[in-house]
């Protein structure tokens, strides 16, 4: 009988290792050998047992969420057209946020305009002080204002019928000098403000807290009327004051 | 030993290109019953998996298409092992790694007991105390055990993720299978020096 079979080649043989003449060899002896037929065998089962008993640890399903999110969230190798959609997206993304960034802060902007404005003309109207200028007399007002305000500004020789020129303040908004021009459409009081056009602030029709907001704006002007007068009313001031500029 | 053994083995299988994740999460399981092992602490063995996966996700674009996912992501995964605290602590079994880097030195007839093979048998019944024996195994040999027979690696898949000689892997199997026999049967004997 040939030498016995060293461990290396028992491991070796129930692992499916060996080969050509070297797995003839172990072959021949294991097929007269008792004993090594014998620690085959039992090479075989430890290598079963230790399958079972190696496979212990259970993985945690916390981890494999982690780990399938570091997967799909850095896969690698993504088509080209999968890269350039991915960074179109991007992009789009980053400009939409520009645009959303600077539409909320103009509305943002025009609604504290507007509160300031109407802030102003409920100040006016609550106060019992009169205005800092009386007169309907456009040669009056318009010239009060000369050293006060970096900006002129024109006043129509006739104002539509039923409304009239109260007077004026010199007031600040946003703190910036401002004309407040103070009107009377029937009953009610209209307070226009008047000031240099400034490009970041667009105020349109706007409608607070019962109040008719109506604006208009030339290139080097820019006035807001506040009024609970008729709006349309309102508008009428507004187009013969722009009419006048 | 080559330079890119992983690129070597198992070349006749060869998948469709895949991405990572098709790739990688069905081995999790694995990578992490094989951490848990070699870390022996559930927290480290995470930390471990974790460090494999984003370090093979970062390499991922050099890894060759139809190659042996399996053997580099093991691969990763032991070296990650490696240069960790616990991994440098079994790196000093510095006696044991010269005498089994010799290929040519198998397992000493002397080192099997031929005598008892119903207590064997017996013994290895005993799911704990073959686990016990597992866990008393030196890293070099536990790592080879777990790829041969848990991770059903080939020897050359296995020569490629702990980057040595074929013989090498051979040789240490052998002598896990010969530490845990000695364990399971309480021997002192010759066995002992390789399990310490």
């Amino acid at each position: 009988m040939s030498e016995h079979l060293s461990a290396a080649v028992l491991s070796a043989a129930v692992d499916g290792e060996l080969e050509g003449a070297e797995l003839a060899r172990a072959n021949e002896h294991l097929a007269i050998c008792l004993q090594c037929s014998s620690e085959c065998l039992w090479n075989g089962l430890l290598k079963r047992r230790v399958a079972d008993a190696g496979a212990r640890y259970e993985l945690p399903s916390s981890l494999e969420e982690r780990m399938r999110r570091v997967a799909t969230g850095g896969s690698a190798r993504r088509s080209n057209w999968g890269s350039w959609a991915a960074v179109a997206a991007l992009v789009a993304v980053c400009v939409g946020a520009v645009v959303m960034q600077r539409i909320w802060r103009e509305r943002a902007q025009q609604a504290a305009f507007i509160g300031e404005v109407l802030d102003q003309h409920i100040a006016t109207l609550a106060a019992a002080a009169p205005p800092e200028v009386i007169s309907s007399d456009r040669h009056t007002v318009k010239p009060w204002f000369q050293g006060k305000l970096p900006f002129s500004f024109n006043l129509p020789a006739a104002l539509p019928a039923g409304m009239t020129l109260d007077g004026a303040n010199l007031t600040y908004l946003d703190r910036r000098p401002v004309a407040q021009l103070l009107f009377s459409i029937g009953k009610h009081r209209v307070s226009v403000f008047v000031e240099q056009s400034a490009d970041e602030r667009a105020v349109s029709a706007a409608e607070r807290a019962g109040f008719h907001v109506v604006s208009f704006r030339t290139v080097e002007l820019e006035a807001v009327a506040v009024s609970d007068a008729e709006a349309g009313r309102v508008a009428e001031l507004m187009q013969a004051l722009r009419a006048a500029q | 030993m080559t330079l890119l053994p992983w690129k070597r083995a198992h070349r006749d299988v060869k998948p469709a290109a895949q991405g990572f994740e098709q790739l990688a999460m069905p081995l999790l399981p694995s990578l992490y019953n094989v951490a848990r092992w070699l870390t022996r602490d559930a927290v480290e063995a995470e930390d471990l998996v974790q460090e494999t996966f984003l370090k093979a996700l970062r390499g991922f674009a050099g890894f060759e298409q139809g190659s042996n996912f399996k053997a580099w992501i093991f691969r990763i995964l032991r070296n990650t092992y490696l240069s960790s605290r616990n991994g440098l602590a079994a790196r000093r079994t510095v006696a044991l790694e010269e005498e089994l880097e010799d290929s040519s030195a198998l397992v000493p007839e002397g080192a099997i007991d031929r005598a008892t093979p119903e207590l064997n048998l017996m013994r290895l019944a005993d799911r704990a105390a073959l686990e016990d024996a597992m866990q008393s195994l030196a890293p070099p040999l536990l790592e080879v055990i777990l790829l041969c027979d848990v991770e059903e690696m080939k020897y050359r898949e296995i020569a490629a993720v702990l980057e040595i000689p074929i013989g090498t892997v051979m040789s240490r199997i052998a002598r896990a299978r010969v530490a845990l026999r000695a364990s399971l049967e309480g021997h002192r004997g010759s066995a002992k020096k390789v399990v310490v």
